[in-house]
């Protein structure tokens, strides 16, 4: 292993851990459900993965397993619980249900701890097991993204009764997608705690749901790809920005305030919007307004789209 | 008894003078501010700055906590919440960016304040004024007690009568009703949202300081956990009722106050949480909110 | 009736059985009666016209009909079987398609998803895999997009469409499911002249296909030339209904909202 790898190690494996803790906040923000839950999630996940394995000694997959199992039943409930929810009140319900899990943590007694947490969480769990797991996951969200499947996700945020008319099961969808969220969340919680081998209530609190959302406003919240870029810029800038030193939570802000208001795509967004652009002028098509394009093009060929309208259809309707 | 009833109404009148401003914005024009609690913070932090150097007596104090408020709140109304509102495609994206914009704000005065302190918390050791408790026999009341209640509760009345009577008020009520009618009824929306901003950051600068003058000193943290209990008391009451929320911020107070008297303090927070949660569920609309009118 | 599945395979019904009827379908909002007692019948093969003045409920009634509004009163039957229960995500797959009042595609997407987007819901698991790596267009939204004619505008997104473009690519999304009843809520508001005649041609065409169709419109000249039958509505009550001819000269249509011009255009 080469040095850089080392001596980086704490965080490499944050990256990937904030990245899937991102994620559980951005898949249900791409099927318009604005859900916190993925952060409850993720106390779930670290709190039983740390007893399990503290009390039981069991491998890190059953403890980190168990925990991404407990946390997807628990988001299902969840999701029946909240389902007439939408929008602000959404996201202010699981809000709440996320920092109530921080409380009933700090009151769990021997079982979690109590203020202090628990320690000695020893497992084999290492950091390529983590960005394996990492990668199945990013491969199965990215093919998600794709495809029908991924076009009956946009409907189901851009416009639920739309995507009802076309045959999609909004309830069903968003009630899978707090399921998803719940194991994302759990996963990361877990193989955070295994890794640092404790968890306390303070590690599961507010400031995660901080970090998450910021994660996926500075990337992009509607892709995985935006989660990956936040995570690694958020994973790494603090130490870019050591020479900025005790400001540092300042630059934090003013990157987020002025991401969230004036780049709602987040750097994906802009380097998406940057590619088509190039695209379109790679085809030299008129670069004024766009709607003059496409009423030039019709003006243009207004026999052709006649005759395809006219088109004799060789298919026979059944 | 009658003690821990004052105690309980002292702390729902600061909860009351901090989410008052919350709910008004909220239920108006539509935006919820989640760098209130931050507002809330840096006015008190300034007043502090300003009496390190300068003896000041304590209605000075309030008037510059309200300023510093006013001040910040209309400056993120322009610099952030009105660009977000201008270029969002619909209103649920537009409420979502306010939302994140809004914690990315707050994340600013907070990194000043922790930086300048140190994380150490404030007060005003600086200024003329000094606690003074009045012994009445059944109950002990302080001097800044009186103040808090009799600021909350006349503020609360006060708007809540501004809005039902006076002109711009009823404007503003229109505005939160359907606001494109609003505007067509000659409605300067833009100046009354300004207007509701700089009256929410005064509230909060007003309570700020106030409760640093009633707890003694505040850490710059205090603004998040005063914003999770504005949001209870909001959504208790109803977004948008006065009333609402001064029956809620009430509840809150006098639930909390129950239950850190009966036991150790430990759940304390999770109140509020839990308030929240299960209001949601059970009436999203609050104790007094009125049904959505707004259409598709 | 396991077939009403997969309606691209079944054999069409012959032309004036009843497809889809309403009985005394009401919705009311608080006071507001939208939508008043209103019998409807729609038969196969044919073009039912709801006809009626801004407000009149004609909208509130499609949304009724497709499950989107609940019904306060009244029974909706597709097939003869009531489905005043079934969740409105299950008409698609039972063969209904509809387009909105308003403009509604995707604006992230490209014309060609928001087409796709139509044919999703027939998609088995290996065209579905096939799509997601060959990227293949399937042959419905293939002949979809030839049919109304926005092949030149695939690659666009819906912020760039002029509105007569825009409103013919949600035709196009909505016949990519190939269904056997397909509702169109005023699909040439803000069109011009020329393309609006194209769609009442196409509508015509389809329906020669086999296509069932309720048409919503207040264009009244359109309702007259594409129909083969009109039910009038105001204030969400029935009006007249028969044939288009008989119901714009009818005079208690003519009086409430119509004009007298319409006689004219009725004649013609």
């Amino acid at each position: 292993m080469n040095t850089w790898w080392l001596s980086n190690q704490i965080l490499i494996q944050s990256t990937f851990i904030s990245l899937l803790l991102a994620l559980s906040i951005q898949v249900p923000l791409r099927a318009g459900v604005f859900s916190f839950a993925g952060i409850g999630s993720y106390a779930i996940g670290a709190y039983t993965a740390a007893i399990l394995t503290i009390r039981a000694q069991v491998a890190p997959v059953v403890a980190i397993g168990a925990g991404v199992l407990l946390a997807a039943v628990v988001g299902y409930l969840l999701a029946l619980l909240v389902a007439r929810l939408s929008g602000l009140y959404l996201g202010m319900a699981t809000i709440s249900f996320t920092l109530f899990l921080g409380v009933l943590a700090t009151n769990g007694g021997d079982l979690t701890g109590g203020a202090t947490g628990l320690f000695g969480a020893l497992s084999t769990l290492t950091t390529e097991h983590v960005i394996a797991i990492t990668v199945v996951v990013l491969v199965l969200l990215a093919a998600s993204e794709r495809g029908s499947f991924g076009r009956r996700v946009d409907a189901v945020r851009e416009d639920p009764q739309l995507a009802v008319s076309l045959g999609v099961d909004v309830v069903r969808v968003r009630r899978r997608v707090f399921v998803v969220s719940g194991a994302l969340g759990a996963c990361a919680g877990g193989m955070n705690t295994l890794l640092r081998t404790t968890v306390s209530p303070e590690t599961v609190g507010f400031h995660l749901v901080v970090t998450a959302l910021t994660i996926i406003i500075v990337g992009g919240a509607m892709s995985w790809a935006g989660a990956a870029i936040g995570a690694v810029i958020f994973t790494w800038l603090p130490s870019i920005l050591q020479f900025v030193g005790e400001w540092q939570l300042l630059v934090y802000g003013i990157v987020v305030a002025i991401a969230a208001v004036y780049v709602p795509g987040g750097l994906l967004g802009l380097l998406q919007e940057g590619w088509r652009r190039m695209r379109r002028r790679g085809r030299r098509l008129p670069a004024e307004g766009a709607v003059a394009q496409t009423q030039a093009a019709a003006a243009v060929d207004p026999e052709k789209e006649l005759a395809a309208l006219a088109a004799p259809t060789t298919e026979v309707r059944p | 008894m009658a003690q821990d009833v004052l105690n309980a109404l002292t702390l729902g009148s600061l909860y009351l003078l901090f989410a008052l401003g919350m709910s008004l914005a909220w239920g108006t024009i539509g935006i919820l501010n989640f760098a209130h609690g931050s507002i809330f913070m840096f006015a008190a932090f300034t007043a502090h700055l300003v009496s390190e150097e300068v003896a000041l007596p304590m209605p000075a104090m309030i008037g510059l906590g309200v300023l510093i408020g006013a001040a910040m709140s209309v400056l993120i109304q322009v610099l952030a919440f009105e660009p977000i509102q201008r270029r969002a495609r619909d209103h649920r994206k537009a409420e979502l960016q306010i939302i994140v914009g809004g914690i990315g704000i707050a994340i600013i005065p907070l990194a000043i304040a922790q930086r300048i302190t140190k994380s150490v918390p404030f007060g005003y050791s600086g200024g003329t004024f000094r606690v003074t408790t009045y012994d009445l026999g059944f109950v002990r009341v302080s001097n800044i007690q009186l103040v808090i209640l009799v600021a909350a509760l006349g503020l609360a009345g006060l708007i809540g009568w501004w809005l039902r009577a006076a002109r711009p008020g009823l404007a503003l009520r229109a505005i939160g009703v359907d606001s494109e009618v609003a505007t067509m009824m000659g409605v300067d929306r833009r100046r009354l949202a300004l207007l509701t901003m700089a009256v929410a950051g005064a509230l909060a600068g007003l309570a700020g300081v106030l409760l640093t003058y009633y707890l003694g000193s505040i850490a710059p943290e205090s603004g998040d956990a005063f914003l999770l209990k504005a949001f209870a008391a909001i959504i208790l009451g109803g977004v948008g009722s006065i009333a609402g929320v001064v029956v809620g911020a009430m509840v809150l107070a006098g639930v909390e106050t129950v239950v850190l008297v009966n036991t150790d303090g430990s759940w304390t927070p999770a109140i509020a949480f839990a308030l929240i949660f299960l209001m949601l569920l059970v009436r999203p609309n609050g104790l007094f909110g009125r049904q959505e009118v707004r259409r598709t | 009736m396991t077939t009403t599945e997969h309606p691209g395979a079944t054999a069409a019904p012959p032309v004036g059985t009843t497809v889809l009827q309403t009985v005394d379908v009401a919705v009311h909002y608080g006071g507001i009666k939208a939508v008043d007692g209103i019998d409807l019948t729609l038969e196969s093969g044919r073009i039912l016209g709801i006809l009626g003045p801004n407000g009149s409920g004609k909208s509130t009634l499609l949304g009724a009909i497709t499950r989107l509004v609940p019904l306060t009163r009244g029974r909706v039957l597709l097939d003869g079987g009531d489905y005043s229960r079934t969740p409105a995500s299950r008409l698609a797959h039972r063969g209904i398609a509809r387009t909105f009042q308003t403009v509604r595609l995707l604006p992230d997407l490209t014309v060609l998803e928001n087409v796709q987007l139509g044919a999703d819901l027939r998609l088995d698991r290996a065209s579905r895999w096939r799509e997601l790596v060959r990227r293949a267009v399937s042959a419905p939204v293939a002949e979809a997009i030839e049919r109304t004619g926005v092949g030149d505008v695939l690659d666009l997104r819906p912020g760039e469409l002029s509105y007569g473009t825009a409103r013919r690519v949600e035709i196009a999304r909505a016949l990519a499911g190939r269904p056997r009843v397909l509702m169109l809520d005023e699909p040439t508001a803000g069109m011009n002249q020329p393309e609006r005649i194209e769609v009442a041609a196409l509508l015509r065409r389809l329906r020669d296909e086999g296509l069932t169709q309720l048409l919503v419109e207040h264009d009244v000249q359109m309702m007259v030339d594409t129909c083969d039958r009109l039910l009038a509505m105001n204030q969400g009550r029935h009006v007249a209904e028969g044939a288009p001819g008989d119901v714009v000269r009818d005079p208690t249509v003519q009086e409430a909202y119509l004009g007298k011009r319409w006689n004219r255009a009725a004649d013609q």
